[in-house]
């Protein structure tokens, strides 16, 4: 009999239950892609500030002290200490090795630099004093574990534009600032003689190197030229790492050594930049981590500001949604003033008639929440493609909450009126008071 | 006119009829007109707030010599520039940092072993729009102070408050040592000084090497504003860091994106909400569009009626709720960023439009009144 009643009331208002079926899909569409949209953007907008360039640095422990201005080392090679290039496939090996989006070591030489078409009938070559930057493009790592990872310097700085293409790794190649190329006439296809006390060799140029810093006054070089000439074969000076973090809170910020086990574990398993410098130095004996805390400062930053920002607005339309749905549900109750007067004149219980309202409420909600659902993850993925180009992840946590918000929602939104209606005399109602 | 007399008349009965009825509508649309209120404010906000943010960074204009040379030796600038960078107008505060830089030896004593550190001498110009502010980073004492960067203090094994001696080429400057500074950036592996002092160090009086400008604002802005410069100032060479102007432009469409998507949806559903309120009112009415019709009215003119009333209840549930939108979307920007939301004028009479519109569209269902035979509704038919 139940069954027949919730079923006759569906099959006798279909437009009715159809508009209130209508506006909860809606509502929970809207309240699905807010979700999980702001759930994902997290992560989205960390990898996009990965743009920013590299976040961690890694120099020699016993390092001298570094003669740099406007990024150009002027220490004489033989100068400071270095770290084995061999290395640095471990750095994939480390706990958050998934959260290291690149990384690129980096060696710099001084040089004089010279092209034939600086060179005209009346003039010898004019050697242009500069510094080559030896480092990896496209380089492929082997990491211990057998697998292989690309990187480079064009991932570590992203914002370094190139003209013609990059150097392939370990040839012959280089690629040279806009300015130097300007000011030495260099020009893509011709060879480059670089002069350097210890070494003379000619290199192809592949690529005019934009960056908007002292690299455009540089060549950049395989790093393997730079470890010829400097005679230091399979090392490096400075590493720059860029890697996803979290935001530190309170808590990332407290000192790993005051930490008790269980909180130091925490703190070692949570993506915090100063526990992936600690996981870099423990697999990089004698480097020295340094956060570049303009830009991992800057970032967490702006990050925890919009995820609350995000956060908030979700919360906003989470509560419009619910007002959307409880309005509409109450609606379709008030409607049924005279069936329930009727059942109550026929001596149905208010217990009864709430608990049949109901069932058809949440039915209702059930059916709403997953069409509503199905609606805002179409959307979600919308807004998601458009601002981010790839689709937010599909999250059983959003269906849950979505189908929870739905049923209560709903019951909520009918038991105000539901109420109302119980304390009703029947005949009033049935005469159409 | 008794018309239009009589149409004020049952507009007043008809809000008046039912107070909690008209409480309920009121809270609906005025909910609705906050929440549109609140973010539309907060959302135009944010989005200014997050370019400031961005200056977390440090400098993002840099100002250099045209002909740079690679070397020790780098050509310079007049210090004179200052001045003249500090009369382009630019909306906003500009922060800039004039430098010079130089190779000098160090030591922690006059006789001690002496090494090579990079020394920045460095001077404050904060230039808003004419007034030059010219501020040493440096407090004013007997004695020229300095901030060290980590590495050149563990390497001279410096401590705040010792001394620092630099030479360079036969001259001589000392300072105390004010601040040992780490943030991982060059400046680590750098002593900073004042820029008189550095510039008699290196031999160079009233020259700099570069200037660095912390300049806020949208990347289109300072996009405009680098070329303004670039301008005025055509014997130095003036261009963004990379490195920040472009994944800042990229990150801040994101989140201007995500924030302007997230801000529609909800206005979409808050619409919605109010609409569907509106609707419950509208079929309550039947008995009422019944009798009117019954004695003669119009449907015409009964629709009017209907219309005008959400009309009216539009208006006041908008602007009581854009006020109080406005308030709350004050109070969240102090929540996410620390100051309070400065309150925007248009978006108060927008919010309001809105919520008339929303409520008109939410009456809209009474166009079925029209079809409504008196008698069905006196008899009690549904």
């Amino acid at each position: 009999m139940f069954i027949r009643l919730v079923a006759d009331s569906f099959s006798r208002r279909p437009r009715h239950k159809l508009l209130t079926g209508a506006a909860l899909a809606l509502g929970m569409a809207v309240a699905t892609a807010a979700l999980s949209v702001s759930l994902d953007v997290g992560d989205r907008l960390a990898r996009e500030f990965r743009s920013l360039g590299a976040n961690l640095l890694v120099t020699p422990q016993a390092d001298s002290l570094p003669l740099e201005i406007g990024g150009v080392d002027y220490r004489p090679v033989n100068a400071g200490a270095y770290l084995p290039e061999s290395a640095l496939g471990k750095l994939k090996t480390i706990f958050w090795r998934n959260n290291i989006v690149a990384f690129a070591p980096a060696m710099e030489v001084p040089a004089d630099a010279w092209t034939k078409s600086s060179q005209t009938y009346s003039t010898p070559p004019i050697a242009t004093h500069t510094s080559l930057i030896g480092t990896w493009a496209g380089h492929v790592v082997s990491v211990p574990d057998g697998s292989t990872y690309v990187t480079g310097i064009e991932k570590t700085n992203p914002w370094w534009q190139v003209d013609g293409r990059w150097f392939k790794d370990g040839a012959q190649e280089c690629v040279v600032g806009k300015s130097f190329a300007a000011r030495s006439g260099v020009k893509i296809g011709n060879a480059l003689n670089i002069n350097t006390p210890q070494k003379n060799l000619s290199l192809l140029v592949t690529g005019v190197l934009s960056g908007g810093g002292p690299e455009d006054e540089a060549i950049v070089a395989p790093i393997t030229i730079a470890q010829e000439i400097a005679g230091k074969a399979g090392e490096y000076r400075r590493l720059y790492v860029s890697a996803v973090t979290k935001p530190e809170d309170e808590f990332g910020r407290r000192d790993p050594n005051t930490l008790a086990p269980a909180d130091y574990e925490r703190w070692y398993c949570t993506p915090y930049i100063s526990s992936i410098a600690l996981q870099i130095k423990q697999v990089l004996p004698g480097a020295d981590v340094r956060v570049i805390r303009r830009v991992a400062e800057g970032e967490g930053a702006i990050l925890t500001r919009v995820r609350t920002l995000l956060w908030l607005v979700t919360f906003a339309s989470l509560l419009a949604a619910a007002l959307a749905v409880g309005a509409s549900s109450a609606a379709s109750v008030i409607e049924r003033r005279t069936e329930i007067g009727l059942m109550k004149a026929l001596g149905a219980g208010s217990g009864t008639v709430g608990f049949l309202l109901a069932a058809e409420q949440l039915l209702l909600a059930l059916v709403g929440g997953a069409v509503g659902y199905s609606l805002g993850i179409f959307l979600a993925r919308l807004v998601g493609q458009r601002i981010f180009g790839v689709a937010p992840e599909f999250s059983f946590l959003v269906l849950g909450v979505i189908i929870g918000l739905a049923a209560a929602v709903t019951l909520l939104g009918s038991a105000v009126p539901l109420r109302r209606a119980s304390r009703f005399e029947p005949a009033p109602i049935l005469r159409g008071e | 006119m008794p018309d239009r007399k009589m149409f004020w008349r049952i507009m007043r009965r008809l809000l008046a009829a039912n107070r909690g009825r008209l409480f309920v509508i009121l809270l609906a649309l005025g909910t609705g007109a906050a929440i549109t209120a609140a973010l539309l404010n907060l959302q135009v906000d944010a989005k200014r707030r997050i370019t400031s943010e961005f200056r977390a960074f440090g400098p993002n204009v840099i100002i250099a010599p045209r002909n740079k040379i690679s070397s020790v030796n780098a050509t310079t600038l007049d210090e004179n520039i200052t001045r003249q960078f500090s009369e382009i107008p630019y909306g906003q505060p500009v922060l800039a940092v004039a430098s010079l830089y130089l190779i000098a030896q160090a030591s922690p004593q006059r006789s001690g072993r002496f090494v090579p550190v990079v020394v920045a001498g460095e001077k404050v110009v904060t230039g808003i729009v004419g007034i030059l502010v010219t501020k040493s980073k440096f407090a004013a004492g007997a004695q020229s102070q300095c901030r060290v960067g980590r590495k050149v203090a563990e390497q001279l094994h410096l401590q705040a408050d010792g001394n620092l001696f630099l030479r360079n080429g036969g001259r001589e400057e000392s300072c105390r040592v004010a601040a040992v500074t780490a943030n991982g950036g060059p400046e680590d592996n750098q002593a900073s000084i004042n820029l008189q002092a550095a510039q008699r160090l290196a031999g160079l009086p009233g020259k700099i090497s570069v200037i660095q400008l912390t300049v806020t604002g949208t990347p289109a802005g300072i996009q405009k504003y680098i070329n303004t410069l670039a301008e005025h100032l055509p014997e130095a060479d003036v261009h963004g860091v990379r490195q920040f102007t472009e994944g800042e432009a990229k990150i801040y469409n994101r989140i201007s994106g995500i924030l302007s998507a997230t801000v529609a949806l909800v206005l979409v559903l808050t619409g919605l909400c109010v609409m569907a309120a509106m609707t419950n009112v509208a079929m309550e009415r039947r008995s009422d569009v019944g009798l009117m019709k019954a004695i003669g009215g119009a449907t015409r003119r009964v629709l009017r009626l209907f219309l005008a009333e959400a009309a009216v209840l539009g208006l006041t549930g908008g602007m009581l709720g854009a006020t109080v939108g406005i308030l709350l979307s004050m109070w969240l920007g102090k929540a996410v960023f620390g100051i309070a939301a400065r309150p925007r004028l248009i978006v108060y009479p927008v919010a309001v439009a809105l919520t008339i519109i929303v409520a008109i569209a939410g009456a809209y269902p009474l166009r079925r009144l029209a079809n409504i035979r008196p008698a069905a509704v006196f008899r009690g038919e549904p």
